[in-house]
């Protein structure tokens, strides 16, 4: 079993025995190939450098659109303007944490540095994130029927396997947040 | 957020330190945009809270209270400033998770803070 991460000597540190290690990098890979973006013929090298993106789209899967939000809530035009300009390096920043959780899941030893931890808490929101919009959780009240899901044997089709991967997720990003905090208040 | 729990906040007070707190938060009353960030049911309060003490560098406690604001009203303005800040305040949103948008402060219902109460 999963020891929830926690702050010590060492700094932050967990423990994930081999078979959640596998299930989180599978996890962290699949949000990592939502967000990569397919290499385009005829692109502008100098515009991808920096970050446009003049070809960029609403996008239409849900969960993908949860992490790459309008930046506007009534103005379809604003929002498109200013995911040409932003949207790829938000893609950009999304992936190398999501990278960098999964190649921390490769060593031996969990230990994080506070800027490895910030990573991995934004990998496993992510990670949640899309897992939230597969399991169709709306609202408040969606959100705790699927946190009641807690026990393995329940794990009967897959929604409910999807749901208590989610609530592994959830359990394990609240152990970090908890501990980044503890980080933060030993620092001050 | 997740998980809910009781609420509380007092507006007066999350104005107050905003006056107070940093460089990200101009207070000018001609500074017309808000950051807001919105309510959603997966978002863990804790992360929240989390990221407004990290990345605005507000007290444990202001980060608190635009916490419960978001959880308890759906929304909250947890910045404002000039068009350019806060866009680059929710890219940053963005990049944690967090579903924030802008609008200009005089379309907002809530009034951002003191010095830039329903002007323009």
């Amino acid at each position: 079993m999963a020891k929830a991460f926690k702050y010590g000597l060492k700094g932050i540190s967990g423990y994930l025995e081999p078979a959640e290690r596998d299930l989180l990098r599978g996890l962290l890979d699949d949000v990592i190939s939502m967000l990569e973006l397919d290499v385009r013929e005829n692109e502008d090298p100098l515009a991808a450098l920096i970050g446009l993106d003049m070809d960029v789209k609403q996008p239409s899967d849900r969960a993908l659109l949860r992490l790459l939000p309008n930046v506007m809530k009534d103005d379809d035009d604003g929002s498109l303007e200013f995911r040409q300009l932003t949207e790829r390096s938000v893609r950009e920043s999304k992936i190398g944490a999501l990278r960098a959780a999964a190649l921390g899941l490769d060593k031996d030893e969990l230990v994080l540095s506070p800027e490895d931890a910030t990573r991995w808490s934004m990998a496993l929101n992510d990670v949640r994130l899309v897992l939230a919009e597969r399991l169709d959780i709306r609202d408040e009240a969606d959100a705790e029927h699927i946190h009641s899901m807690q026990d393995w044997s329940q794990a009967e089709d897959v929604e409910s396997y999807l749901a208590l991967v989610y609530n592994f997720t959830t359990w394990l990003q609240e152990s970090l947040v908890q501990a980044m905090m503890a980080a933060r208040q030993g620092k001050s | 957020m997740s998980p809910s729990v009781a609420y509380g906040t007092d507006i007066d007070e999350r104005t107050k330190a905003a006056e107070q707190s940093s460089t990200d938060v101009l207070t000018a009353p001609d500074i017309p945009w808000n950051l807001v960030i919105w309510n959603d049911p997966v978002n863990l309060m804790s992360y929240v809270s989390f990221v407004f003490q990290s990345y605005f560098g507000y007290s444990e406690s202001k980060a608190h209270k635009l916490m419960m604001e978001v959880h308890k009203k759906g929304r909250s303005i947890v910045a404002h400033g000039s068009k350019e800040q806060v866009e680059q305040h929710a890219v940053a949103m963005h990049g944690f998770g967090l579903w924030a948008t802008v609008e200009k402060a005089a379309s907002g219902n809530e009034t951002p803070g003191k010095g830039g109460r329903q002007r323009g």
